[in-house]
């Protein structure tokens, strides 16, 4: 069983891990959390003071959760209501809202979940599996709900998209029926919370008053739900939450232990780290160029992380990019000649892993046998990459390769993405090192995703989108895209939205039928058998690190300060499950 | 006040309120007709998403209106308006008025402090330098204006506060919004702020009121009230002070009026002040039109309302200048 991909995400996005969305978390295991009630009274900390953890990825939209968009969001609701379970750092289920491991039928086509009979509203009344079914069937799956990830909770039934069936057994469990098999389905169905029916049948239909509800807008429902309960909320600057006393884990260990937790918006990484140094908050992330000075302050501790985000050099296939990226061997050699050593340690100043495919090194579903590692040992080799370039027919004149004339290439990323900016440089200085030459184009962000990411085929009145077709091409031409990815560590095959000939987002318009089968098979019955589905994670991982539907770069890690009086931090991917637990000295 | 200059006043505010509405129209249209969606946020963050991108950005423009014909969304904005209804800012999940009547008071003290701290100061420093032109203190006080004109905000801001705060420990290194506006310790978690934002300011008054002054020193009426044998302390503040505010008088209102366009933008982020510069640009970015155009159709008044302010503030400054 795994972990759902937003609960992770929230977590992460709590102790400032990575800011890209997406990660799900994989485990193999189920166990209790409930450590603390095996405790005996006297050795629970204390509970006092105020933990403010300081951010600068921006404030939240809304805390009506259905209707979020962002990841801080999500991670602010998740404070007040924990869902239904959580993963640890070793990617193992915690159990949470839940009272025993999901129950998956033989055949993969129903799912029962059994919620904790000691759940309540905040008006007392006791939170039921008809709670569930509602927000479900009523909320996310109606069609006046704005609800933005619907999709991912339909099959493909005889070439129609539907909704899959769920139903109340009895006053906590439930049932989710599919006609089709889809083993990463488990991860779906614990992402996200509930909504009290008897509160919000009221709003049903209406979106503006839903919108608006002042009890869904201020959490006031959230009862025992979450370690912590709702107080205020000035836009911009601060999310203050005050402990819960009624918390459902906390009735034998008084956990949490943080009188009040308030989330504080800085807008700058200076600010961020000038106020951590200062003492004035307990926890923010540290950009890699301040992690040597945070260590050597006796006062904090810094802990580094993995994530789940990483940097690709995306090719054109398309029509409006250069030809020679249909061929897989310039891919090859132009991947051969971009050292990844050199990008981690000048652009990431060493907190970041060579990436080889798409699937981060914590994920279960990783492997690392069989990936081809180019940009890293004897497969970052410039004279082999202008040697292959000679063999396919280009010629080499005074240092430049020629494609006609001298081969001139196209990088393309936002700007004030300081990160990507200087990939792009790198890139440019590498492959000219080789006779390209590189230009490059920082642009604003709606202008690359306009004019360089969606596409259309030509003369057809369609909208533009980000994959329409093979024959689509976008308004401006490019060659190579720098941008940030993300990984669903716990059910990867989300990206096939990015590598399949279909995919919604492969704007690049890379094809490989072998891949499109490989991720088809993930969502089969054969997938059911874990090391199944791992083999043909396996076979895809290989595939697109030899294919190259473009450069995979990195993954960064990331690096979270600390003031050192805060007790019961467990370092990981998953830093922050146990956070009700943690208390100052 | 005559009644000529009622009048006067009542003519400008009705003009304003025209002009007002005109840029309002214009910034309604602007927005729509771009190439941007407030979904386009969204689309940096999809990368896990398995969603229907096409299906979710439909989805988020259906429920912003801006899925009806640009003539409808204007004709339903402005009636909404004229009920009193400002719209919903769905990039923070309140009421626009809500969002501004909250947000206005941080940008607003942090401006009005920075500017009477840039005032005070460069008037002061600016007449003694005139006075005394090409003493010590006048290149002294010209190195000081030039070096704060050409410090750049921020760098000052993050400065102040690694050395007084983090350093020293004298302030916080964050404006912290939980103390009451009218309190000692609110104005002392001011003090950095009003530094980085009115340092700038000051420099540039200094600069104006010194040239403004050396002007006026040279008129005939400073020639005769020094033969009329007047004390120069008279001479300087009731007769040439007056004559050299009329620039400044201009100047300090147009800096006042940006507390609604965001002025203050750059200090804000630095001390983590949730002011309208952070509302309005974290607004535009997010393709919040409702907060855009409210902002603007309210800066746009508020600017144009100092704009008067100034105009009448020269009657008094100047008793030849006449409103008819």
């Amino acid at each position: 069983m795994r972990l759902s991909r937003r609960k992770f995400l929230s977590l992460c996005a709590k102790f400032g891990a990575f800011s890209l969305a997406g990660g799900t978390i994989g485990c193999t295991g189920q166990k209790e959390a409930k450590v603390e009630s095996q405790l005996p009274e006297r050795q629970f900390p204390q509970v006092k003071g105020t933990f403010i953890e300081g951010t600068s990825s921006g404030d939240a939209e809304t805390l009506n959760w259905i209707l979020a968009g962002d990841g801080a969001s999500l991670g602010y609701v998740n404070f007040t209501m924990d869902g239904l379970i959580t993963y640890d750092n070793n990617l193992n289920i915690v159990l949470r809202w839940l009272s025993e491991p999901i129950e998956v039928s033989e055949d993969g086509l129903r799912y029962t979940l059994r919620i904790r009979d000691d759940l309540y509203w905040s008006d007392g009344k006791q939170v039921t599996a008809e709670d569930f079914v509602y927000t479900y069937r009523n909320l996310m799956f109606a069609d006046w709900m704005p609800f933005n990830y619907k999709d991912d909770y339909r099959e493909e039934i005889d070439g129609e998209k539907r909704f899959v069936e769920i139903k109340a057994i009895n006053k906590t469990s439930y049932q989710f029926i599919r006609q089709t098999v889809n083993p990463e389905f488990l991860y779906t169905i614990t992402d996200f919370w509930v909504y009290p029916k008897h509160i919000v049948k009221k709003y049903e239909g209406d979106i503006e008053a839903f919108t608006q509800a002042d009890e869904l807008n201020n959490l006031s429902y959230t009862g025992n739900l979450g370690p912590y309960r709702f107080v205020e909320w000035i836009r911009n600057d601060k999310f203050v939450l005050e402990r819960n006393p009624d918390y459902y884990l906390g009735k034998e260990s008084g956990a949490p232990y943080f009188e009040k937790y308030v989330v504080k918006i800085l807008g700058s990484a200076a600010a961020r780290h000038a106020a951590l140094e200062a003492g004035d908050i307990t926890s923010a992330s540290i950009d890699p160029l301040q992690v040597k000075k945070f260590k050597e302050l006796k006062h904090i501790n810094v802990y580094t992380q993995p994530t789940s985000g990483y940097n690709i050099l995306v090719f054109n296939f398309r029509n409006n990019g250069w030809e020679g990226f249909k061929n897989k061997k310039i891919r090859q050699a132009i991947a051969m000649s971009i050292s990844k050593d050199a990008l981690i340690q000048s652009i990431y100043l060493g907190f970041a892993d060579p990436a080889f495919s798409f699937i981060p090194r914590p994920s279960p579903w990783f492997v690392e046998d069989g990936l081809s590692r180019y940009g890293v040992d004897e497969l970052y080799d410039k004279e082999r990459a202008m040697q292959i370039f000679q063999d396919e027919g280009y010629e080499l004149h005074d240092g430049k390769i020629l494609d006609g004339e001298a081969l001139r290439l196209t990088v393309v990323t936002n700007s004030g993405n300081k990160v990507r900016e200087s990939i792009c440089f790198l890139v440019k200085q590498e492959l000219s090192d080789i006779g390209i030459d590189v230009e490059m184009k920082l642009l604003p962000w709606t202008t690359e995703l306009n004019q360089y990411l969606r596409n259309k085929v030509p003369g057809s009145d369609e909208e533009p989108a980000f994959n329409n077709g093979p024959d689509a091409v976008s308004e401006k031409p490019w060659d190579m895209i720098v941008m940030g990815f993300s990984t669903d560590v716990l059910s990867p095959s989300g990206s096939s939205v990015f590598f399949t000939s279909d995919g919604g987002l492969n704007f690049g318009g890379f094809s490989n039928p072998d891949v499109d089968a490989l991720f088809n098979r993930i969502r089969t019955k054969e997938s059911l058998d874990e090391d199944k589905r791992r083999e043909i994670y396996g076979k895809i991982s290989i595939l697109l690190s030899e294919d190259l539907p473009g450069n995979f770069l990195a993954y960064p890690v990331g690096n979270v300060g600390f003031q050192s009086n805060v007790m019961g931090i467990e370092p990981g991917i998953s830093m922050g499950y146990n956070y009700h637990e943690w208390y100052f000295a | 006040m005559t009644a000529t200059m009622r009048k006067y006043i009542i003519k400008r505010l009705i003009y304003s309120a025209f002009i007002a509405w005109g840029i309002f129209t214009v910034t309604f249209v602007l927005l729509r007709i771009g190439p941007s969606s407030p979904a386009d946020r969204y689309l940096a963050t999809m990368g896990a998403g398995k969603g229907d991108i096409e299906e979710i950005i439909t989805a988020l423009e259906t429920r912003q209106g801006l899925d009806k014909p640009i003539y409808v969304q204007y004709v339903d904005y402005v009636t909404n308006l004229l009920h009193g209804d400002w719209g919903w800012s769905f990039s923070t999940s309140m009421p626009v008025m809500d969002l501004i009547r909250i947000h206005w008071i941080y940008s607003f003290q942090l401006i009005l402090l920075s500017m009477i701290f840039a005032a005070l100061l460069g008037i002061v420093i600016g007449i003694y330098s005139a006075v005394n032109q090409y003493s010590r203190i006048d290149y002294l006080s010209t190195f000081f204006s030039f070096v704060g004109i050409s410090i750049p905000n921020f760098w000052l801001g993050i400065m102040l506060i690694l050395i007084f705060s983090v350093k020293l420990g004298i302030f916080r290194t964050y404006y912290d919004t939980s103390l009451p506006v009218f309190s000692f310790e609110n104005l002392k978690n001011l003090v950095l702020p009003v530094i980085t934002l009115g340092t700038g300011s000051m420099a540039a008054y200094t600069r104006y009121v010194r040239s403004s002054t050396l002007e006026n020193l040279k008129k005939d009426f400073v020639r005769t009230a020094k033969a009329k044998g007047l004390p120069e302390r008279t001479i300087i503040w009731r007769h040439v002070f007056r004559n050299a505010m009329l620039p400044i008088v201009t100047i300090i209102m147009f800096d006042l009026s940006g507390v609604v366009f965001g002025g203050a933008y750059l200090t804000e982020i630095i001390f983590g002040i949730p002011g309208l510069g952070q509302i309005s640009f974290n607004a535009i970015f997010a393709g919040d039109y409702a907060v855009v155009v409210a902002v603007t159709l309210i800066g746009a008044f508020i600017t144009l309302l100092f704009n008067l302010i100034t105009d009448i503030s020269y009657t008094f400054l100047d008793p030849r200048i006449r409103y008819e």
